[in-house]
């Protein structure tokens, strides 16, 4: 709906990247005692939101510029393979680094929903209600 | 959204496969003092329906541990040959114990993520409400 906002934008990036990543280590969690299983992982949100698909975009290029907010859509998500430690059965997942993470993704979808929830409360407020 | 759900029906997944495993835990337990019962095991593997990796896991087939039966010396049972001796189970509690307590972390783990997924979808129909 408003999707001109730069900031709407942002968070929506960024709950769909923590949802994403959720899944992602529901996956690795769940194959846990999975033999032959590679615990996957994505990279974190400020690295995919940088990596911005080649249009003719404004973009910044100095540390004081603003980042265009045209035609920018959220970069498509690649999995990365991690831990080259595993188990005799050849699974690399340690439930405990995916506890650790899952947390980190759970505050980072809050962060994202927070921020959308006080922008909405921003506009909301500038329409005098 | 789509990607919360599929989380939840994957640690679903995880969960039932969990239990799947702590009863043949159970099942070796109860049978540890059967004559000639060999333990079951069991192995997970990922579920891929029509060449999709879905990332859900489901319990594997279900094998019999060939190692060899304990010798049991009682010459008055019933099934002891002329030495006095008959074939118990291959069950070791030890082993079945420690099973256990894996299956039970992981399914723990499973249940965790289940219910942060659920919370993440809550947070988000939250944000209809004023």
């Amino acid at each position: 709906m408003f999707e001109k906002l730069e900031i709407l934008k942002l968070a929506h990036g960024m709950a769909t990247h923590a949802a994403t990543r959720q899944s992602v280590l529901a996956r690795n969690i769940a194959n846990a005692d999975t033999p032959g299983y590679r615990a996957r992982d994505l990279p974190s949100f400020a690295a995919t939101y940088h990596q911005r698909p080649d249009t003719f975009d404004m973009r910044e290029t100095r540390a004081g510029h603003l980042v265009a907010a045209t035609g920018r859509t959220p970069p498509e998500i690649g999995q990365i393979v991690r831990g080259a430690e595993t188990a005799p059965n050849g699974n690399s997942v340690s439930l405990e680094v995916e506890m650790a993470k899952s947390a980190e993704t759970q505050a980072q979808h809050d962060m994202a929903l927070s921020v959308y929830k006080s922008t909405l409360g921003i506009l909301r407020s500038s329409l005098g209600r | 959204m789509s990607d919360l759900l599929k989380s939840l029906s994957v640690s679903a997944s995880g969960m039932q496969a969990q239990s799947a495993r702590l009863r043949h835990v159970s099942e070796n337990i109860a049978n540890a003092d059967t004559p000639g019962y060999h333990r079951k095991t069991m192995s997970f593997e990922e579920l891929v329906i029509r060449s999709d990796h879905t990332g859900q896991v489901k319990p594997g087939p279900v094998r019999l541990d060939q190692s060899d039966l304990t010798r049991i010396y009682d010459p008055g049972h019933p099934l002891a040959d002329d030495s006095g001796h008959y074939d118990g189970s291959n069950v070791d509690l030890v082993v079945e114990i420690a099973d256990a307590r894996e299956a039970q972390r992981s399914y723990e783990a499973n249940l965790r993520m289940f219910d942060q997924a659920r919370q993440m979808t809550q947070g988000l129909l939250d944000l209809l409400r004023r």
